[in-house]
C-alpha cells in the first residue's frame, strides 16, 4: 500500500435506542492509501454506509454517536475535530457519492449551478469563476456538451448522467478522498461499467483516493485495490484484492464469494436444457409480433396529433411448457411491458398473445380466465408487492379462497404446504410483512403466486433488490420448484449473470425489439449481436484478471441514452 | 420556453368554465325562494305594481329565456341592472372591488409574513421547544372561527388599546391600509395556520432528506442548506395549497367585510341577497368564480416557474 492518507482506528458507533445502547460499528480499523480505491463489501445492515458516513460525522440520525475510536487525517482526529472544521473538511478533503442520484441532486437546480455553488463556497470565488471551473468539471466526469448541458436540470439526464453530474459535484471542491456509496447498484450494467470506468479514470488523473462500498464482488474485483468485509459492524478481514477473493479466511467471505453469481459451480448448477421430449406440444406462451405504444401525455392541442412511445416493437417468443426463459435487457428496453402484455394487465397494441391457447386479443375474457387460475407473477419490491395489513396466511388464504382450488376446511393444510414449498416456516403464516427480512418477503411473495397451482410464473426482476446470499437463496428455490412442479417460469431481469444461472434460453431485449435470443450456453458463449456483446462484457466478474471489456462495443448502444434527453420521451 | 405554452392556451380552456359556472350561479340564485319585485316595493305593494316591475326587469319571461338573455348580456360585457341601487351590476362591482382585492391581497401576503418564519422556525427545531409552540398555536389558529377572532381582535387593539379603527374603510391610501390592518390579520392568522402546518412537514421531510445530506455532504453550511435547497423544495407543495386557500378565502371576506364594515364585495353580495337582487347576486358570483379559476391560473405558472419537472 502507498503513503497512507486516512486512518481509521478503533472505531466505535453506539445507537441510543429506547432499549438501551447498540454498537452498531465495533472497533473498526483501517488505512486509505493515496491514489487507492478500497472496496468495503458487506451486506445491508453490515454497517458499511454508516462507517462512511462516520468519518464526516454526517450521521443519519440524532441517535447515533462515535463512542470511541479516531479517523486521522493530516495529523487531525476528525472524531474530535470543531464542527465548523469538519464542515470545511466536507467536500473539501472528502467528497461523497450516493446511491441514488435523483434524490440526491436538487430538482430546482440547473446541475451546473450545483457544481457551481460547492466551488463558489469552498473557494469564495466569484460567479464567473465557479462557472468556468464548472464547465471544466463537466467535460471531466464525461459530459459531451458542457456548455448546453450546464443548464440542464437532473430530470432531463438518464440515470448514467445524473450520477455523472452527482460525481461531478463531488468533486467540485477537489477533494482528496471520494467516498461512492454503491454507486452504480440503481444503473445498467453497461452504464455500471461505465462509471466504474470514470471512477478509475480519475483515481489516475487525480491521484484520488477511493473508498467504494459495493455488495457486489464483481465490482470490487474489476475497480479495487484492497477489500474490506464487513459484517454486523464488525471487519472480519482486508487485505489485497487477490488474497481476500482468492484465499478468503473467514467462513463469511467464502460464503459471499460462491454466492457470487458468476461463480463456476453457480452456473455448473443449472439445469442443462432439455431436448423437448415431444416436440410437437403446444407452446404454453405464444407471443406473434406484439406491439404495446403508449401515448406520451401533454398535450396535442397546438402540438399536431397525439404521440405515441412504442414499448415493445414487433416481438415474437414462443414457450414451451415446463421451460425458464431469461429475459433481459437495460431499463426501457420493454422488458417488464412484455411480461404484463402477457398477463393482459396493459393493453395490446397490435399483434397476438396466446396463453395456452386462448389469444388474449380476441378471446380476452376466457384468455384472461384461464391466465388468473394458470399464471401468477412476483414481483420486484417485496414490501410494496405485499399487503402490510394482511398476515401472510391471510393473504394466502384470500387467494386460495377467490380461486376456490382447494376446499375451504382444507385452507390452513394448503396454506402449510405453500410456506413448506418456499421454504418458510409454519410460523410465518401469523406475521406481516413488516416484521420479516426482504428475502422473507420475497418467499412470501413466491408462495402468493404458487397458491394459484399456476403453471406459468413470471418473475419480474425479483431478485434485484435482495443481498446476493438471499439473491442466490431464492434463485435455488425457483431451481426446486421448477423441478418439482414443473413451472414454466419467465425470469425478467437486468442482471446477466443471475439469468446465465437459472434459464434455458434467454431473450435479449433492446429497445422494444429481442435482439438476440437462443440457449443461455451458447449466447453467453458466443453472442451474435453486438449490443449483447457489450452487456455482457460489463458484468464485473468476479476474478480480478478477467477485466472489465471496455465499454467500446456498446456506446453505440449508451450514445443515445445517455445524452440531454430532451424531454419527448 | 415549451413549458409555459399552457399560459396561452390554458385561457381557452376557460370559457366551458366560465359557462359552467354561470349556468350554476344563474340557477341557485333562482332557487333561493322569495321574490325580488315584492322586496323591491314592500309588503303593500299592489299585484299590478309587481308584476310591471316584473315585466321591467323581465322577471316574467321563462326561465331558460332569461338565462339566455343573461348570456347575451354577458357576451357584450354587461350583467344587468341592480333592481336595488339602479345601476350597471358591472358598475357596482366595480366602485366595490377595491377594498375586497386589498383584503385578500394583504391578508395572503401577511400570512406569508407570519407563515414562512414560524414554519422554518418550528422544522429547524424539529422537537424543540420552538417547534412545539408553534404547533401548539397553530393547532388553536385552526380552533377559531374568523368572525370570532375578528371580535376579539377588534375588542383588544380598537376597543382596549385603541390602535386600530373598529371599522370601515378610509379616504387616503395609507389610511385604507390603517383600516385594512385587522381585517387582514383576520384572515392571515386562519390561512398562516394551514400554511405553517404544510411548510413544517415538507421542511422537516426535506431537512431528513437525501437531498440535504448530500449538500451537507459537500460542506455546505447550514443556512445554505436550508435556504437554497430545503426551503425552494418545500414551497412546491404549499403554493396549490396556498391557491386553493385564496379560492376559499374570497368567499371568506364575506364574513370579515360584515364584521368589520368593509364596503367590499362580500358585504355587497350579503345586501343583495337579502333584497333578492339577482342581477348582483349573479355578478358576484362570477366575479368570485372567476377569481378563483384565475389564482389556480397563477399558482400554476408560479409552480412551474419553480419546478421545471412540471409540465401543465
Amino acid at each position: 500500500m502507498s503513503e497512507t492518507l486516512l486512518s481509521v482506528r478503533n472505531l466505535s458507533v453506539v445507537f441510543a435506542g429506547e432499549d438501551g445502547p447498540r454498537t452498531l460499528i465495533d472497533d473498526l480499523s483501517f488505512d486509505l492509501g493515496k491514489g487507492e480505491i478500497l472496496g468495503l463489501v458487506g451486506e445491508s445492515g453490515s454497517g458499511k454506509s454508516l462507517t462512511c458516513r462516520s468519518l464526516v460525522r454526517l450521521m443519519p440520525s440524532p441517535n447515533l454517536t462515535i463512542a470511541s475510536g479516531s479517523v486521522m487525517l493530516d495529523g487531525r482526529d476528525l472524531t474530535k475535530a470543531p464542527d465548523s472544521d469538519i464542515r470545511a473538511v466536507r467536500g473539501r478533503d472528502i467528497g461523497m457519492i450516493f446511491q441514488n442520484p435523483t434524490s440526491h441532486l436538487d430538482p430546482l437546480m440547473r446541475i451546473g449551478d450545483q457544481i457551481a455553488e460547492g466551488i463558489r463556497i469552498h473557494r469564495g470565488v466569484d460567479g464567473k469563476a465557479a462557472r468556468a471551473a464548472a464547465l471544466d468539471i463537466l467535460a471531466q466526469v464525461g459530459f459531451p456538451h458542457p456548455a448546453r448541458q450546464y443548464n440542464g436540470y437532473p430530470h432531463e439526464f438518464s440515470g448514467g448522467m445524473r450520477q455523472r453530474a452527482m460525481i461531478g459535484v463531488a468533486l467540485s471542491c477537489d477533494p482528496r478522498i471520494l467516498i461512492a456509496d454503491e454507486p452504480t447498484t440503481a444503473l445498467d450494467v453497461t452504464i455500471q461499467a461505465q462509471i466504474l470506468r470514470l471512477l478509475m479514470d480519475l483515481r489516475e488523473s487525480r491521484g484520488l483516493s477511493v473508498i467504494l462500498i459495493t455488495h457486489d464482488l464483481g465490482i470490487v474485483a474489476q475497480t479495487c485495490d484492497r477489500i474490506a468485509v464487513l459484517r454486523q459492524g464488525r471487519l472480519l478481514e482486508i487485505g489485497d484484492k487477490r488474497d481476500v477473493l482468492g484465499r478468503p479466511q473467514h467462513p463469511y467471505t467464502r460464503n459471499l464469494i460462491a454466492s457470487h453469481p458468476s461463480m463456476p459451480e453457480r452456473q455448473a448448477a443449472f439445469v442443462p436444457a432439455r431436448e423437448p421430449a415431444i416436440p410437437k406440444a403446444r407452446p404454453l406462451v405464444e407471443i406473434d409480433d406484439l406491439h404495446v405504444r403508449f401515448p406520451v401525455t401533454g398535450r396535442s392541442l397546438f402540438s399536431g396529433g397525439p404521440r405515441e412511445f412504442s414499448a415493445v416493437k414487433g416481438v415474437s417468443l414462443q414457450v414451451m411448457p415446463g421451460e425458464t426463459v431469461g429475459i433481459v435487457g437495460e431499463s426501457g428496453s420493454g422488458k417488464s411491458t412484455l411480461a404484463r402484455a402477457l398477463l393482459g394487465l396493459t393493453p395490446i397494441s397490435e399483434g397476438h398473445v396466446a396463453f395456452d391457447g386462448a389469444d388474449i386479443v380476441t378471446e380476452r375474457a376466457k384468455a384472461l380466465r384461464k391466465l388468473r387460475r394458470e399464471a401468477a407473477m412476483v414481483f420486484q419490491d417485496p414490501y410494496n408487492a405485499l399487503n402490510p395489513r394482511l398476515t401472510i396466511g391471510a393473504m394466502l388464504a384470500e387467494v386460495l379462497a377467490v380461486q376456490e382450488s382447494v376446499p375451504k376446511e382444507r385452507i390452513p393444510a394448503r396454506i402449510g404446504e405453500l410456506l413448506d414449498l418456499v421454504g418458510l416456516e409454519r410460523e410465518f403464516a401469523g406475521r406481516k410483512p413488516l416484521s420479516m427480512s426482504g428475502g422473507q418477503c420475497q418467499r412470501a411473495g413466491i408462495a402468493r403466486a404458487l397458491a394459484v397451482n399456476p403453471k406459468l410464473i413470471v418473475a419480474d426482476e425479483c431478485v434485484a433488490a435482495l443481498d446476493v446470499t438471499i439473491q442466490a437463496q431464492i434463485v435455488d428455490l425457483f431451481r426446486d420448484l421448477k423441478q418439482r412442479l414443473n413451472l414454466t417460469l419467465l425470469f425478467i431481469a437486468h442482471d446477466l449473470a443471475i439469468v446465465r444461472n437459472l434459464c434455458e434460453r434467454v431473450v435479449v431485449m433492446y429497445h422494444g425489439e429481442i435482439v438476440e435470443e437462443g440457449p443461455t450456453d451458447k449466447v453467453f458463449a458466443a453472442p451474435r449481436e453486438a449490443y449483447t456483446q457489450a452487456l455482457i462484457g460489463a458484468i464485473p466478474d468476479i476474478d480480478p484478471d478477467r477485466p472489465l471489456l471496455s465499454p467500446r462495443g456498446g456506446d453505440d448502444f449508451v450514445e443515445e441514452t445517455s445524452g440531454l434527453v430532451t424531454g419527448e420521451a | 420556453m415549451h413549458r409555459y405554452k399552457f399560459v396561452l392556451y390554458r385561457p381557452l380552456q376557460f370559457l366551458p368554465v366560465l359557462f359552467g359556472i354561470s349556468l350554476i350561479t344563474f340557477i341557485l340564485v333562482r332557487l333561493i325562494p322569495g321574490d325580488p319585485a315584492r322586496v323591491l316595493l314592500g309588503t303593500r305593494s299592489t299585484p299590478s305594481a309587481i308584476a310591471a316591475i316584473r315585466a321591467q326587469y323581465g322577471l316574467d319571461q321563462p326561465i331558460w329565456l332569461q338565462y339566455f338573455y343573461f348570456l347575451q348580456n354577458l357576451a357584450q360585457g354587461e350583467m344587468g341592472k341592480s333592481i336595488l341601487y339602479k345601476i350597471d351590476v358591472l358598475r357596482l362591482i366595480a366602485t366595490r372591488i377595491e377594498p375586497t382585492l386589498a383584503l385578500v391581497l394583504s391578508a395572503v401576503l401577511l400570512s406569508l409574513v407570519i407563515a414562512v418564519p414560524l414554519a422554518s422556525l418550528a422544522a429547524r427545531s424539529n422537537g424543540g421547544p420552538a417547534d412545539h409552540i408553534v404547533r401548539f398555536v397553530s393547532t388553536f389558529g385552526i380552533g377559531f372561527p374568523p368572525f370570532w377572532l375578528a371580535l376579539m381582535l377588534i375588542i383588544f387593539f380598537s376597543v382596549r388599546l385603541d390602535l386600530f379603527p373598529v371599522s370601515g374603510y378610509g379616504e387616503t391610501v395609507a389610511d385604507k391600509l390603517y383600516h385594512l390592518i385587522l381585517p387582514a390579520l383576520t384572515i392571515a392568522l386562519s390561512l398562516s395556520t394551514v400554511l405553517i402546518r404544510s411548510l413544517r412537514t415538507a421542511m422537516i421531510a426535506e431537512l431528513k432528506g437525501d437531498l440535504a445530506t448530500a449538500a451537507r455532504a459537500r460542506g455546505m453550511p447550514e443556512s445554505i442548506v436550508f435556504w437554497r435547497h430545503v426551503m425552494p423544495n418545500s414551497l412546491v407543495p404549499t403554493i396549490n395549497l396556498l391557491a386553493v386557500n385564496i379560492g376559499w378565502l374570497i368567499g371568506g371576506t364575506v364574513v370579515v367585510e360584515s364584521v368589520f364594515a368593509l364596503p367590499g364585495m362580500g358585504q355587497l353580495l350579503v345586501r343583495a341577497i337579502f333584497s333578492r337582487d339577482y342581477m348582483v347576486v349573479q355578478g358576484v358570483a362570477m366575479v368570485f368564480a372567476c377569481a378563483t379559476v384565475l389564482v389556480n391560473f397563477i399558482a400554476d405558472i408560479v409552480t412551474v416557474a419553480i419546478d421545471p419537472r412540471v409540465k401543465q
